[in-house]
């Protein structure tokens, strides 16, 4: 049995914690509930408890555009994303924490600055090297130039400056090489940040909307945020049908982060080596 | 040309193929260029090429559309340090990046120190709080202008029910970005939990064990071993979230279209207008590199403090 | 023998290498031949959703199984996006044969560069333009010659909400004619149920509140712009109707600052908003809806602003430009437009389709709601089309943000207004 302070302490944690989560569930309770309303009741409350159960909210907004093929590639381009942002950001940060070499911070620097520059405006150049390179309306487009990310790269550096590097040491005397000792130890000693590299480059590659419409000119490449815009109008929202696309769209973003976020368990030592 | 050069050549060859492998062996330099070379290709084609030649932009007047762009010279500069509404912008943006990185981080980590934890109903918490990183803006604008409402609002109610009057959120130029800062955070913090959460997993327990045997109250362990050791995490959280926040303008969108009064009219979003609905892609491309030059500053003086003191601090508590 | 076989040898690759010599400068031709074969297909970038988009889906399919040799194939892209993938498309040269833009848009679209000119065209089929509303060809004309055509239009009008005016007691049947009634129904709502808002006016800036102050200002014989182009509003209607304005708000307090959608939610019991309401407000609101000319001020007149879509074709090929136009004067063509408009709901570009007698029919019998906005299109007036009015508008509605917020009496932020747009059209 737990002290009595301890018991109530929890007790107000829970409160203060459900609370909170109350206000940041309260918009994607918002989205259920109303794509499972009738149309006329849009802007009727009660907003978050869902007191009808339309469900043909979601067959109509199904079919309103071929999600089947927008899903696929949605999928394609994220999987493919999260991979090479994962690897390819991995083995930059590696360089950039653990090895010696000229220029190393400012080549570091310039990786953060391509974070720094507004992508709007260079929307039209970019597109002018994609149609140079023949890949107008090809996945190529839709993966390669987000196929590695300043952000993945500063994120895993960061983690791997936490990894003692009496680590690597050993397994150099070992006789392992730089990039042996990339593959054998940084990586999978960076399980938990591995983790939150793939949900934010599935998430990022998943809701992507602007960069895949401007290199796309067919329908059949489109993804699935692109399929949303058909609800969301120039004359009007259809909110019941664009919040059941909506969620249609956002499960498997959920879902990666589900699963990906089990890395994440309270008690991992796998650092403990030197404490 | 001459044979005596042409077999000067495999030797030649060799020799450095051997010299590459010993230096390959010896130097860090050849194997970071091999970590390093497909990230220089992408980034050269997909981002440095581009950002040069929005750079060369900046230098013309173009409506984004005409074929035959102007030549200005640095006029579009000189119109930038000269225009109100621009320094009125950079304000507004420090303001709002600012307070949502701060409140964010703090939150975060709040968040992530509870959730990692044996706490019953630690999975769900993480999920829920993680809801409005995936919830779509337009879903979260309308619920948020809801809460805002003045009158039927759940927020000004709960303030009357304290004996305060809340203001009209959205539509006061004083309260307008407060609003939107805490729609931000709120949107944030789930981002922020999960990166220290991952962090938090690098923390050996054991740091915790021999401190609380010392009688160190919670407080003291969350002061002296979890900020120091998360303060990797949090250097990387506060220099990527003042650039999201130097860039946010799905909010502005969704909730307040720049107003009232230009109050939440952010560098983005005078971005955004200049580009595509003025057709000033030239004096856009400018504003682009003006911001690009604030955040590179303001990333420069945080790496050069806070960096700094964060990995001491990181490095004495581990 | 290795010789001979040699000789063979050469003999077939100096053949093989004629007939690839052949192949290739032939092949041009004979790729032409087997494009002649192929349909002409006509990439048709829109942005129109929902019932639009189906309608433009089946009028493009009658239109491919009368002309054999074309497939015109509409492709849709979300709303602000549609002008990106113009630019990028127009500044690359990967062009679609055909695309409809916002009026808006229109000013900067014709200047591009990027665009055909229609008039050789139109001499040639012998379209008469005299049928289309003028004010219309007003936006798609530059240097004296016509670069688009109207395909669609809408116009503001006022929408009310009949249960909020019988729970004040008003007649549902009777809404308001002058700007003094609508002042009357909106405290009447007022008062009885102080959380309802009589009239919703456009508050957040931008166009939404340039586009309706505008009416206000027609409907009092003032001018936004003078027809060279230079701040007109700045005059003694621009004062009264921006003073209208502040009073709804501050002084009779029928109105309320707060963020757009108080009419949709039940929340405003009057409104004013464009046509195309009349198909989005019906399946998603709770309430019974009605609409009307909206009111006039007293010794003013009807006006009312349009809006819509133009449609152009993107330098081509001759026989594509061609192709384009041809299905352009299929799409305007008033059979087709009476089709297009009842079952979009936008209201007609021509004359001879307002004045069709299955339209009118078409209209009395099942759109009510519509009447009101098709019998003012004779009021509607354009926006003045010149390229910085995005930037204009930006600019005037900050000035009458500031009024609305009480920081500046109308007369004030008229001459700022002014003065801020006389910059903006000096340059940079």
């Amino acid at each position: 049995m737990m002290p009595i302070q301890v018991r109530l302490g929890r007790l107000a944690l829970h409160l203060v914690l459900a609370a909170g989560a109350l206000l940041s569930a309260l918009p994607f309770l918002w989205a259920i509930t109303t794509s499972l309303k009738p149309a006329r009741l849009t802007y009727t409350p009660p907003l978050v408890i869902p007191t009808h159960f339309q469900w043909q909210n979601y067959v109509d907004a199904w079919r309103a555009a071929p999600f089947p093929r927008f899903y696929l590639n949605s999928a394609i381009m994220a999987v493919a994303i999260t991979a090479g942002q994962v690897l390819l950001s991995a083995l930059a940060a590696y360089a950039f924490a653990r090895l010696r070499f000229p220029g190393r911070d400012l080549l570091f620097l310039a990786v953060l600055g391509t974070m720094m520059v507004p992508f709007h405006v260079t929307l039209i150049p970019n597109y002018l090297v994609i149609r140079w390179l023949g890949w107008v309306d090809t996945y190529y487009a839709l993966v390669v130039p987000r196929i590695v990310g300043a952000f993945s790269i500063f994120l895993f550096r960061q983690f791997f400056l936490t990894i003692p590097s009496e680590l690597d040491d050993a397994a150099r005397i070992d006789g392992c090489s730089r990039l042996g000792v990339f593959w054998r130890v940084m990586l999978p000693l960076s399980g938990p940040a591995a983790a939150a590299v793939a949900i934010f480059a599935f998430l990022f590659a998943w809701n992507d909307f602007l960069w895949p419409l401007i290199v796309t000119n067919s329908v059949d490449m489109r993804p699935i945020q692109v399929g949303l815009a058909v609800f969301q109008g120039r004359y009007g929202t259809r909110w019941t049908l664009l919040m059941a696309g909506t969620i249609i769209a956002t499960v498997p973003a959920l879902v990666v982060y589900i699963v990906a976020q089990r890395r994440f368990i309270e008690g991992v030592t796998l650092t403990g080596l030197k404490g | 040309m001459s044979p005596p050069k042409a077999l000067a050549h495999p030797p030649l060859l060799s020799t450095s193929l051997q010299g590459f492998l010993v230096a390959f062996e010896r130097h860090d330099w050849p194997s970071a260029f091999v970590c390093l070379l497909p990230v220089a290709l992408i980034f050269g084609l997909f981002n440095i090429y581009p950002a040069l030649y929005s750079v060369f932009l900046s230098f013309f007047r173009w409506d984004g559309f005409n074929l035959q762009r102007e030549f200005v010279g640095l006029d579009n500069y000189r119109t930038l340090v000269h225009s109100g509404a621009f320094w009125h912008s950079v304000l507004v943006t420090f303001y709002y990046a600012s307070g949502a990185t701060l409140l964010s981080l703090v939150l975060g980590l709040a968040l992530a120190t509870a959730l990692n934890s044996n706490l019953a109903g630690r999975t769900i918490y993480r999920t829920l709080y993680f809801l409005p990183v995936v919830t779509p803006m337009v879903a979260a604008g309308v619920v948020w202008q809801r809460l805002f409402d003045p009158t039927h609002g759940v927020i000004n109610g709960a303030l009357s029910w304290l004996g305060v009057t809340g203001p009209n959120w959205l539509s006061d130029p004083a309260w307008a970005m407060p609003a939107l800062i805490l729609v931000g955070t709120w949107r944030r913090a789930g981002f922020n939990l999960v990166v220290y959460l991952a962090a938090l997993q690098a923390v050996p327990r054991i740091y915790y064990e021999a401190a609380r045997l010392d009688g160190a109250s919670a407080w003291a362990l969350f002061r002296f071993i979890t900020v120091p050791l998360v303060a990797p995490a949090s250097l990387f959280l506060a220099i990527t979230s003042l650039i999201d926040g130097f860039q946010m303008l799905d909010l502005v969108f969704v909730m307040t279209n720049g107003g009232p009064l230009d109050a939440t009219n952010v560098l983005g979003f005078y971005l955004y207008q200049n580009a595509f609905r003025f057709f000033k892609l030239g004096y856009a491309s400018a504003v682009a590199y003006a911001i690009f030059a604030l955040i590179f500053l303001v990333t420069l003086v945080q790496w050069r403090l806070v960096g700094r003191r964060a990995e001491v601090a990181y490095q004495e508590a581990a | 023998m290795r010789q001979f076989i040699w000789q063979r040898w050469s003999q077939a690759l100096a053949v093989a290498g004629l007939l690839a010599a052949l192949v290739g400068l032939a092949a041009p031709g004979l790729l032409g031949a087997a494009l002649a074969q192929e349909p002409l297909t006509l990439t048709f970038w829109h942005y129109w959703d929902g019932v639009n988009g189906d309608t433009l889906d089946r009028l493009a399919q009658e239109y491919n199984a009368q002309h054999p040799g074309v497939v015109v194939e509409p492709v849709f892209i979300p709303n602000p996006e549609l002008l990106s993938k113009l630019q990028t498309a127009i500044a690359s040269g990967d062009t679609p044969a055909l695309a409809i833009a916002d009026v808006i848009w229109m000013a900067a679209l014709k200047r591009s560069g990027g665009l055909a000119p229609l008039d050789s065209f139109i001499t040639a089929s012998g379209l008469d333009l005299s049928d289309f509303y003028a004010s219309q060809l007003d936006f798609d004309r530059f240097e004296g010659q016509l670069y688009a055509l109207p395909v669609s239009t809408n116009n503001l009008e006022l929408f009310y909400n009949k249960d909020l005016f019988r729970a004040a007691g008003l007649d549902p049947e009777r809404p308001p004619q002058t700007w003094d009634e609508l002042v009357e129904f909106g405290q009447r709502i007022r008062q009885a149920d102080p959380s309802k808002f009589g009239y919703e006016l456009f508050t957040q800036g931008g166009e939404g509140t340039t586009w309706q102050f505008q009416v206000f200002l027609w409907q009092l014989g003032g001018e936004f712009l003078t027809p060279d182009g230079q701040p007109a509003f700045d005059s003694p209607a621009g004062v009264q109707a921006l003073q209208f304005w502040s009073d709804l708000i501050r002084t009779y307090q029928v109105s309320a600052l707060r963020p757009w959608g108080l009419f949709g939610s039940g929340d405003a019991a009057m409104v004013m908003d464009g046509s195309w309401m009349v198909q989005f407000f019906p399946p998603q609101i709770n309430f019974e809806l009605g609409t009307a000319r909206f009111p006039i001020p007293s010794g003013g007149q009807p006006a009312t602003n349009m809006g819509g879509e133009h449609i152009f074709i993107l330098k081509g090929d001759p026989a594509r430009e061609q192709a384009a136009f041809d299905f352009i004067q299929y799409f305007t063509s008033t059979a087709v437009q009476v089709q297009w408009d009842q079952a979009t709901g936008f209201t007609p570009v021509r004359r001879s389709v307002a004045e069709d007698p299955g339209y009118q029919a078409w209209l009395r019998d099942t759109q009510p709601l519509l009447i009101p906005f098709v019998e003012s299109q004779q009021y509607a007036r354009a926006r003045p089309s010149v390229p910085q009015y995005p930037e204009i508008s930006a600019a005037f509605s900050r000035q009458v943000e500031r009024v609305l917020q009480g920081q500046a009496t109308p007369e004030e932020a008229l001459a700022q207004a002014a003065a801020d747009v006389r910059a903006i059209l000096a340059g940079p």
